[in-house]
């Protein structure tokens, strides 16, 4: 069993490997300017170069797939000289700093031609301003330039001396002419393997900021959805499996039938409709403060109805037709004539194999359950992981998609090894090695 | 009334104008409050009663307005692209003026404005004793080092190409502590308006570095107390404001504002609205037809309209075939049935327009006939210009807007008789905005500006090396209309200047690049318990006066 179990880890690692870069891929061929979808239709060409420069996003596919996967701070302390630090401020903004020596925490911004350094010890809060001209290294062709970390979470490269003049204007000075300035940003970041799915392009929020708020919302709704719908569906499924053609087991198929062949987003509309509009029984769709979503779980209900319904129907007509099958073999004909007592052949010979089939099922819909809601999550406005994906896929953000691409694939292999250890138990034939 | 000092004389001009009937009052108070007179005594020279608030007793303090909207990703507020971060952080920072509902601006963070006579001269007088929220008091530096950052390249803000074309960085001066004096390359009259422009908010010059998140200093009623994207944003209110209720205390009357982003689907938003979960639907960038159809005869809603200079211009490239026909042109223009596009596209929500860009919302505005719709006219035309067997063409519309389409649906039916075969070609929305200046013919939504000559100015002129500005998306530039815009850009005179535009109206219905079916109605649409809240043409949400009653 443990060597299974290590087996299936490393397919994991290699899986999430090759569906990072067919999301990267799928990504990079798709159609869309990613300034355009954050800034607006309207951007002139300067901006949305300056856009795409900050963001990195002027870098070849590979450079940036590399920076995602194993971050970038470590190129960047070469070019720096120094080490980087990333900080978390009190107001949870992420921050990075190069680490001086002597321990201070130092950022540079440039005001004319000088350039300032910024400095904070560790132990007093307060950040002292220095000219530090002394770091700019002079070129052959008699240009400067000097790596340094900026103020918005990038290493820099600013050169003066060059032919580009720009203006610019320095607090309590006035307008300065100044030669050149920024000319390369690297975004800095940790990389995914290191714990940093980096920054949304979308929010500028860091990315494991509000997937985890979005993966918890959807864990809830899921959850609950998944507790009410099993028991009822198998206990059903059985019911109606037990005699075929039966008039409860014709109630249940078509019943489930009806269930589960409309589509969510009809049965969500309906259900608004009826529940919200008409009788006004529980509001028909979900606006969550600081506490979602147990701050009102009346807003829950719909949403959760909607899914139950669907995967109850599905869920029913599975287990039917494999209870259904399993009524018919020939071992539960044999111990019907060796006279054993009914109860004791459904329970002790028929249920265990009959749920084969719907284990399989319900551990595939675990993660259908997780990313797949969207269609739910939008017709409520729930502030789920599918609709975060959804929208992430519009804005073309990739570092929302590769995260949420990841949670899905660590469930879904989680969630066959846990339906491999259950098939265990009901079919003790079966054995790993 | 002639004489007196700090009043500009051509307010005296515009007084005698509407003495001698040839101005109606509201457009005396718009032009003399363009002119630094605040609206007030403008309406006390001309005898109205200037609107009082309710009285004292009626509103009631507290509450928490929630609005579902789209929290965005905000950095800096001069490179701002939508309305609604805007309508956020506007409750947080201010502009130095305003433009009220009937398209009149006044002096807000300003005390009041002067133009000299050549209008290339404006000082800006700022109100004295206002703090930021963080205890700094508002300044010229504040104002100075603002403007400085819209005109900053590297800033990269939609004012620059606005102001840009007028005022320079050095010609921003300091006069005194609290004056500012904008010295201009050329005349023009829609600096208040300018200084109102969604991306204008004044920041504190002390700690703003780029990022309002981080410092979120403005002199606004409310302070940011959560900005999460995505999700949500929460205001405080403040006890400082420089602005007193009715009741003496200062404003707001509200304890708070919550935003909530509830996504881009507008149905979980109707749903909610109507649950009262949430108070108002932000409809600035999503339009409201959808929640307007949805929620006009609901009782527990109120919907009010404004009519707006807003339009979905059917725009032909001049410099394409076969655009570059006028005959062409007109005979497209004359297929458009526009009671019934008026009626099937926008529900009848609206007026109907000539197909020139200027709205009868518009002070200058000159009445004109709207065209009928006469296919017979249009074959003729299209015959004589070569096509006496029709013609195919393509029309691009963005898929989202469902008017838009309707609108090309009711055209292709209606121009068949006339020999047009009008294909349809919807795309996302996204990708009409990636070519809306290069395809020939396609249909573009253009929002609401308060003068008519603000988008002609910047959609059907050339710049000064005769190329088509930016957003010119039909290449279309006349010598006599830009001269005549010219003359109608430095011309204060009411009267004068809509002469002008009888004929810039003639010229752009005659040989110009557009055809306007419709002027849309905007709504605001907000539940029953929220009082005093007025109805932009543009969305802004102005709700220093807005309090909510019981229940």
């Amino acid at each position: 069993m443990a060597k299974f179990i290590v087996r299936r880890f490393i397919l994991l690692l290699i899986t999430m490997i090759l569906v990072s870069i067919a999301v990267f891929m799928i990504t990079e061929a798709s159609p869309g300017n990613v300034a355009k979808n954050v800034l607006g239709a309207f951007i002139t060409p300067e901006q949305e170069k300056s856009f795409l420069a900050q963001m990195g996003l002027d870098k070849p596919a590979y450079v940036r797939y590399i920076y995602w996967l194993v971050g970038s701070d470590w190129l960047a302390d070469d070019k720096v000289g120094m080490k980087l630090r990333r900080v978390t401020t009190e107001d949870g903004f992420v921050e990075w700093w190069a680490v001086r020596s002597d321990g201070a925490l130092v950022r540079w911004k440039l005001e004319g031609d000088d350039l300032i350094a910024v400095a904070r010890l560790p132990s007093l809060g307060v950040a002292t301003e220095y000219t530090n001209n002394g770091r700019w290294q002079t070129q052959e062709d008699g240009t400067s330039f000097f790596w340094g970390v900026d103020t918005a979470n990038h290493v820099v490269k600013w050169e003066k001396g060059a032919d580009t003049e720009v203006w610019n204007f320095v607090i309590g000075t006035g307008w300065m002419k100044a030669s050149g300035g920024p000319v390369q940003y690297i975004p800095l970041k940790k990389g995914f393997i290191r714990g940093d799915p980096g920054v949304s392009l979308r929010t500028g929020r860091p990315v494991s900021k509000t997937i985890f708020t979005r993966l918890r919302n959807s864990v809830v709704l899921a959850g609950i959805a998944f507790v009410l719908v099993m028991p009822v569906a198998l206990l059903l499924g059985m019911i109606a499996g037990l005699k075929e053609g039966s008039l409860q087991d014709r109630f249940l198929s078509i019943g489930g039938m009806i269930f589960s062949v409309i589509p969510e987003f009809a049965t969500g509309i309906f259900l608004i409709l009826i529940m919200a509009v008409w009788l006004q029984i529980v509001p028909g769709a979900t606006v969550f403060g600081e506490s979602a979503p147990w701050q009102r779980p009346d807003m829950l209900v719909l949403p959760v109805l909607t899914l139950t319904l669907i995967e109850l129907g599905y869920i029913l007509r599975i287990t039917r037709a494999s209870m259904v099958e399993v009524m018919k073999s020939p071992y539960i004909r044999t111990a019907q004539l060796k006279g054993l007592p009914y109860w004791r052949i459904i329970f002790k010979h028929a249920v265990r194999n009959a749920l084969m089939a719907p284990i399989t099922v319900i551990m595939l819909h675990v993660n259908w359950l997780m990313g797949g809601i969207v269609i739910v999550e939008v017709v409520f406005g729930y502030p789920g992981l599918g609709k975060y994906l959804l929208d992430s896929a519009m804005f073309k953000d990739i570092n929302g998609l590769e995260a949420g691409a990841m949670i899905l694939v660590l469930l879904a292999v989680g969630t066959q090894l846990v339906a491999d250890i259950i098939y265990t138990f009901l079919n003790p034939r079966i054995r790993y090695t | 009334m002639k004489g007196s000092k700090d009043i500009h004389p051509r307010i005296v001009e515009l007084f005698d104008q509407l003495q001698d009937g040839r101005l109606s009052r509201r457009e005396f108070i718009r032009y003399a409050a363009l002119l630094g007179l605040s609206a007030a005594a403008a309406s006390q020279m001309i005898g109205l009663p200037w609107p009082k608030s309710l009285s004292a007793a009626d509103i009631r303090r507290g509450g928490v307005i929630r609005v579902a909207t789209s929290v965005q990703k905000v950095t800096h507020p001069a490179q701002f692209s939508w309305v609604e971060p805007t309508n956020i952080l506007r409750q947080v920072a201010e502009y130095l003026t305003y433009t009220d509902k009937n398209n009149i601006t006044h002096p807000y963070l300003l005390e009041n404005w002067k133009a000299s006579d050549d209008l290339k001269t404006w000082i800006l007088n700022l109100r004295k004793g206002i703090k930021f929220n963080n205890g700094d008091e508002f300044t010229a530096d504040d104002v100075f080092f603002t403007i400085k950052q819209w005109l900053n390249k590297d800033v990269g803000s939609s004012i620059l190409g606005m102001m840009g074309a007028y005022l320079d960085p050095n010609g921003i001066e300091k006069s005194d502590a609290h004056q500012i004096t904008l010295h201009l390359k050329k005349p023009e009259i829609a600096v208040p308006e300018h200084l109102f422009h969604y991306p204008a908010m004044i920041l504190n010059h002390r700690t703003f570095e780029g990022d309002f998140i981080k410092a979120p200093h403005g002199t606004g009623p409310y302070t940011l107390d959560v900005y999460k994207e995505s999700e949500r944003a929460v205001l405080k209110r403040r006890s400082d404001y420089w602005q007193k209720g009715a009741d003496g205390k200062p404003l707001p009357y509200m304890d708070g504002m919550e935003f909530f982003d509830m996504g881009d689907e507008m149905s979980p938003r109707i749903a909610a609205l109507r649950a009262g979960e949430i108070d108002m639907i932000d409809l600035a960038t999503t339009g409201g037809t959808a929640a307007f159809q949805a929620l006009k005869d609901y009782r527990g809603v109120q919907v009010k309209p404004i009519g707006t200079a807003q339009a979905r211009v059917m725009r032909m490239r001049v410099d394409l075939k076969p655009w570059d026909d006028n005959r062409v042109r007109m005979a497209l223009k004359l297929c458009q049935h526009r009671e019934k596009i008026l009626g099937l596209a926008y529900f009848g929500q609206g007026l109907l327009a000539h197909d020139f860009h200027v709205a009868p919302v518009h002070p200058e505005y000159c009445d004109k006939q709207i065209p009928e719709y006469n296919p017979q006219k249009a074959k003729q035309l299209l015959k004589e210009a070569g096509y006496p067997n029709g013609l195919r063409v393509n029309l691009a519309l963005g898929s989202e807007w469902t008017d838009v389409v309707r609108y090309g649906e009711i055209l292709k039916q209606d121009a068949a008789p006339a020999g047009f075969n009008v294909v349809l070609k919807t795309m996302p929305t996204s990708q009409y905005w990636e070519k809306w200046t290069e395809v020939d013919l396609g249909v573009t939504p253009w929002t609401h500006r308060p003068l008519g000559t603000m988008v002609l100015n910047l959609a059907y002129v050339n710049d000064a090396d005769g190329n088509p500005v930016a957003w010119n998306e039909t290449n279309w530039a006349d010598p006599e209309f830009s001269r005549l815009l010219n003359e109608a850009n430095g011309t204060l005179d009411v009267d004068e200047r809509r002469k002008i535009f009888c004929q810039l109206e003639q010229i752009q219905w005659e040989r110009g690049s557009i055809g306007i079916a419709w002027w849309q109605n905007n709504w605001q649409i907000v539940t029953r318990r929220v009082q005093d809240s007025q109805p932009h043409p543009t969305g802004y949400m102005l709700f220093n006066q807005t309090w909510l009653s019981e229940g």
